[in-house]
């Protein structure tokens, strides 16, 4: 007997077209959930405007020629803004999407679920870009915030800060089994990790053994990171290692325990 | 049922040629086997129906056909592809109608329609798409807001988008009312150069679409021939009575059998 398998198929994969299609699809699904578009553009301009109003000296000069705000706090409203939207939000989409077998109904063509994940990544980074857009207008047109002194430095920690958020992000939508779980489990790793980031009060303020602890985590070696691009210092070594280490371990757990359905 | 005597006599010039072919299959799950050494060849054209009452394995059978589920034991060749080690090639020829799929809930009927049609080489036009399940005047309705039945035919016409050289249709009319069960029928009736399996409960479905026909029971083939033949061997008067002649169990109704296994 023969087969139809005689007609040589090319093992082709979806092009350009297709991955423009799945990110504007996550863009779409992203823009009309409102809701979920609240937390991660609400909440770190809430924590920005409520610590500028707070405190009378936001406006005063440090020594390194950049203001308490943007030294100490817009910083820490950066991290907020990747942390709320990779951590909380992403794992969340990816739970829904397990739960509702959209990504089964795209492992049967010739897409795969793996460029869901890719897309929603893009999305979430320009949702990220945007929060921060948001959070630094304000801080700059209402409370004489400045630019980074480093830019190219404050790009880097950036990427390094958002690859090791995705990392945690990851490890949440990968042992959260429901959509419900993942915003529990998401806010959970969020809160700690913003806590001992400097989210309620300068990581100085915290116990020693806490700051030690805090020194080894994504949330404030991303914040020290982005204060040293502020005022033009070099990263320690130190936050760069755990921003990679974030990033490392995150995608082996995922690549270890995710599950597509 | 002239339709199914024209299938009939179209799939005979191709008969010699086989299209799919399953080598003693089995899926064992911790305390239970769902597939039980099925092996099958299915030619091309042809139209192969799997009838079984709840939790007999057909879903799990289709799933492992379609590549979403592991055998146990045994092998699958789609076009003579392994659709697990080949899967970039056999999603190209391959259009899955997933029973209980959902889809990205906020996109409208024609934004799903344009993703979906980005993933394949020489995809149907939008609107034949949307006109051939009767959803035209819904292309702008969020996939939320769609009925039962419209999601339904949304889900199949997504999978005949690519047009597929081999069609898993699971549940193909579960939901849906007389006329939009009809339109259905009609469309596949009209794949003559197809390979289609298709799981359903509904007999009449079965006896006016399949060229033949496998009667699964506990993870096995009790039955495998055209309805006619079927109902001869069981001295039955319709295909529902040789099934409760040959299985000693009644059809039922209810969807979601074997999936959740």
């Amino acid at each position: 007997m023969t087969s139809p398998a005689d007609t040589h198929i090319e093992p082709r994969r979806p092009g350009a077209v297709a991955w423009l299609r799945l990110t504007q699809a996550e863009a779409r699904m992203t823009v009309r959930d409102t809701a979920g578009l609240v937390v991660p553009l609400g909440l770190p301009l809430l924590i920005l405007v409520m610590q500028a109003i707070s405190f009378d000296d936001v406006n005063q000069q440090l020594p390194s020629g950049v203001t308490v705000l943007s030294y100490y706090l817009l910083p820490v409203v950066v991290t907020l803004v990747i942390a709320t939207i990779a951590v909380i939000n992403m794992p969340s989409f990816l739970a829904m999407y397990r739960k509702t077998k959209v990504l089964r109904r795209l492992a049967v063509t010739p897409a795969s679920p793996a460029m869901l994940l890719v897309a929603q990544m893009v999305v979430s980074f320009i949702q990220v870009l945007v929060g921060i857009g948001v959070a630094y207008g304000v801080a700059v047109l209402f409370f004489g915030a400045s630019l980074p002194q480093s830019p190219l430095t404050a790009a880097a920690v950036l990427l390094a800060a958002c690859a090791a958020m995705y990392g945690v992000g990851m490890i949440v939508a990968s042992v959260s089994p429901t959509p419900n779980s993942a915003v529990a489990i998401g806010l959970i790793a969020f809160f700690g990790l913003a806590a001992l980031g400097g989210m309620f009060g300068p990581v100085e303020n915290l116990p020693d053994s806490l700051q030690q602890v805090a020194g080894w985590l994504p949330f404030a070696s991303a914040v020290e990171a982005f204060q040293h691009a502020w005022v033009a210092e070099a990263v320690p070594a130190q936050n760069w290692t755990v921003l990679v280490l974030s990033a490392v371990v995150g995608a082996a757990v995922a690549a270890a325990l995710f599950r597509w359905e | 049922m002239p339709v199914a005597s024209e299938k009939t006599g179209a799939m005979s010039s191709r008969s010699s040629r086989i299209a799919i072919t399953a080598d003693r299959l089995v899926k064992r799950y911790k305390k239970k086997t769902a597939v039980n050494d099925i092996s099958l060849e299915i030619h091309h054209g042809e139209t192969f129906g799997i009838l079984g009452a709840n939790g007999a394995g057909k879903t799990t059978t289709v799933e492992m056909l379609a590549g979403l589920r592991t055998p146990t034991e045994g092998t699958v060749r789609i076009w003579g592809l392994d659709p697990l080690a080949d899967r970039a090639r056999v999603r190209q020829i391959l259009g899955v109608q997933l029973q209980q799929a959902y889809m990205h809930g906020a996109l409208t009927a024609r934004e799903l329609v344009d993703l979906y049609r980005s993933f394949y080489p020489n995809p149907l036009d939008a609107e034949q798409a949307l006109a051939m399940v009767d959803l035209l005047d819904k292309a702008k309705t969020k996939f939320d807001n769609l009925s039962g039945g419209q999601m339904q035919r949304l889900s199949i016409a997504l999978a005949l988008i690519g047009q597929p050289q081999v069609v898993i249709l699971d549940e193909l009319t579960t939901g849906l009312d007389p006329r939009a069960r009809r339109r259905i029928w009609a469309t596949i009736e009209a794949l003559e150069e197809q390979t289609v399996i298709l799981v359903s409960h509904a007999m009449d479905e079965v006896e006016r679409l399949c060229n033949r026909v496998a009667l699964i029971d506990a993870g096995r083939i009790i039955a495998l021939g055209s309805p006619q033949e079927l109902r001869e061997k069981a001295g039955a008067a319709t295909l529902e009575d040789a099934f409760v002649s040959l299985t000693g169990k009644q059809i039922h109704d209810e969807e979601n059998e074997d999936s959740t296994l």
